[in-house]
């Protein structure tokens, strides 16, 4: 088991308006969430003394322009001007789980004291994957040319492959998609609170890239998330009750630049993080009371499923049925709502959902009893991160 | 059937890499990386062997015949360059003599509803100019 275990928490957590279009500069809702985390965890913006994120613009095409498109941690610094600051970093083997990782080995090492992770994602106008030009360079020149465009066709082949080789059809999607949208109901922050979604909504939606129909993938909107990142003795003294982090990991094995990810692919990378965080904690898939498994594409949450070890490779869709998988179900799954609930603000929003079900906050959608709370904060094939926190620490 | 005339495919760019093996598939042959230490074929062409580490790296020959190892069917219009062939089937192949080695390419020949996956393909040659040509899959013995 690791050493630093529960040594470290999350305390505030804090929200921006999410909206579908970028009415106002990604900055906006970078600071009031950064702000909403801080002044819930009761401290001022002096306080802060770390500072980390993953500023990555997911659309294509599009220009980075700080401020606008991303929030660095430049820009945060420029804004805020804090003066008590001490540490910085922002990441790129690993993304915004990796982010939150590198705060909390900072606290560790004693080089701050109260870190604010922000997430901020921006939605340009027009088209999202805003592919560039007629030629196809790099390992594009591969894809390109045959209408490979976005993420989300490679994300579609891996789903056919798992759905044909498992002789499984994608109506038992169904059952984790409508399953996040009644979560969905008791977040507040979330872009689809208020829009309820029925079965017949999910089969009668346009596809997108087969397997994945509209509502297997997350709307891209504007918005950012952030939490406060403190010692557990600090934490404390804090004003929410502190989710402990128990343990973490990361993803160790990848494919070479370029190349088409393989199922197996996702297999090992989510194997690979999950493994570090099983050791770490000390506790087995069978502990977990609560967990948040990343949904950009809904089939993101099978690989999650099977690669953590909640159930084995083959058996999601139907591990998720049967009410398993509702608030009050054996393993309640993205409680609330997900990114397909939420919109796409990526994993930082799971690992809040996770922090606040571990600290008994969660508000309506509360897991009973709730103490290990498991978060897969982003899809395996990419820069995955896993996290454990929990409620009593030990 | 997925109505290709009035796409616009992006043109291959090769670079130092990658240049065998346009080169090759405008001969109408398909050539891939091979490590000459270990015997790996790769697809992308990489810097080293994504086996063994190895530096050697030679194209070789592999012949046209595989298996669809997963395939997507593309319905979005969001690409205005793929908008008119919607609904089509852009498939992974894994090539016999290439195992662990991925070729995209469309389905073409047949309905995007043929893309399966386990089906057996078979390389064609699809010219886009005088300087490239596209390596693509039709059903194998169609």
């Amino acid at each position: 088991m690791w050493d630093n275990r529960c040594k470290i928490a999350v305390s505030g957590v804090g929200f921006s308006k999410v909206t579908r279009s970028a009415d106002i500069p990604l900055a906006a809702h970078a600071l009031e969430a950064v702000r909403g985390a801080v002044a819930d965890s009761g401290l001022e913006m002096d306080d802060i003394d770390g500072l980390a994120t993953y500023p990555e613009l997911p659309a294509t095409g599009h220009a980075e322009v700080d401020g606008i498109s991303v929030v660095s941690v430049n820009c945060m610094m420029a804004m805020l001007k804090l003066p008590s600051l001490t540490w910085h970093i922002q990441v790129g083997s690993s993304n915004i789980g990796g982010a939150f990782q590198q705060a909390a080995n900072a606290l560790l090492a004693g080089v701050c004291k109260y870190a604010v992770v922000w997430r901020a994602m921006h939605n340009p106008r027009g088209t999202y994957q805003n592919l560039p030009g007629n030629m196809a360079a790099g390992s594009g020149q591969f894809t390109g040319p045959y209408g490979f465009g976005g993420p989300g066709q490679g994300h579609a082949v891996a789903y056919a492959r798992w759905l044909e080789t498992n002789g499984q059809t994608r109506d038992k999607m169904a059952t984790l998609v409508l399953n996040q949208r009644k979560n969905t109901q008791h977040n507040p922050h979330a872009y689809f609170h208020g829009t309820e979604l029925t079965r017949e909504d999910y089969f009668a939606s346009r596809m997108v890239a087969y397997p994945f129909c509209l509502f297997d993938c997350d709307i891209p909107v504007q918005g950012a998330v952030a939490l406060v990142l403190t010692l557990a003795d600090r934490a404390r003294d804090l004003k929410p009750t502190p989710a402990y982090l128990a343990g973490y990991g990361q993803r160790l094995h990848f494919e070479t630049a370029g190349r088409i990810g393989s199922l197996s692919n996702y297999m090992e990378g989510g194997s690979s993080s999950a493994k570090l965080t099983w050791e770490r904690s000390g506790f087995t898939p069978g502990d977990v009371d609560v967990a948040q498994i990343y949904d950009g594409f809904s089939a993101s949450v099978i690989y999650g499923l099977e690669s953590y070890g909640f159930c084995k490779e083959g058996e999601a869709l139907d591990f998720i049925q049967d009410g398993r998988i509702a608030l009050d179900g054996e393993l309640p799954l993205n409680t609330f709502g997900g990114s397909l609930g939420t919109g796409r603000i990526h994993g930082l929003w799971h690992i809040i959902e996770g922090a606040l079900q571990a600290s008994g906050r969660a508000g309506s959608r509360q897991v009973k009893d709730a103490n290990v709370s498991f978060v897969g904060a982003s899809a395996p094939i990419v820069t995955g991160t896993t996290f454990i926190f929990v409620r009593d620490p030990y | 059937m997925s109505d290709w005339s009035k796409v616009t495919r992006p043109i291959p760019v090769p670079d130092e890499y990658t240049k065998p093996f346009w080169d090759a598939a405008k001969r109408h042959s398909l050539e891939m990386q091979r490590c000459q230490t270990c015997g790996h074929f790769q697809h992308p062409p990489y810097a080293t062997c994504t086996q063994c580490i190895g530096v050697d790296l030679k194209f070789e020959p592999v012949r046209g015949q595989g298996k669809i190892y997963a395939y997507t069917v593309m319905y979005h219009t969001g690409d205005k360059r793929f908008a008119s062939a919607v609904p089509y089937a852009s498939i992974i192949v894994e090539l016999d003599d290439a195992p662990g080695a991925f070729m995209a390419g469309n389905l073409l020949g047949s309905e995007y509803t043929e893309a399966k996956v386990g089906r057996r393909v078979e390389v064609i040659f699809e010219k886009l100019n005088d300087d490239i040509v596209l390596p693509q899959f039709k059903l194998a013995g169609e």
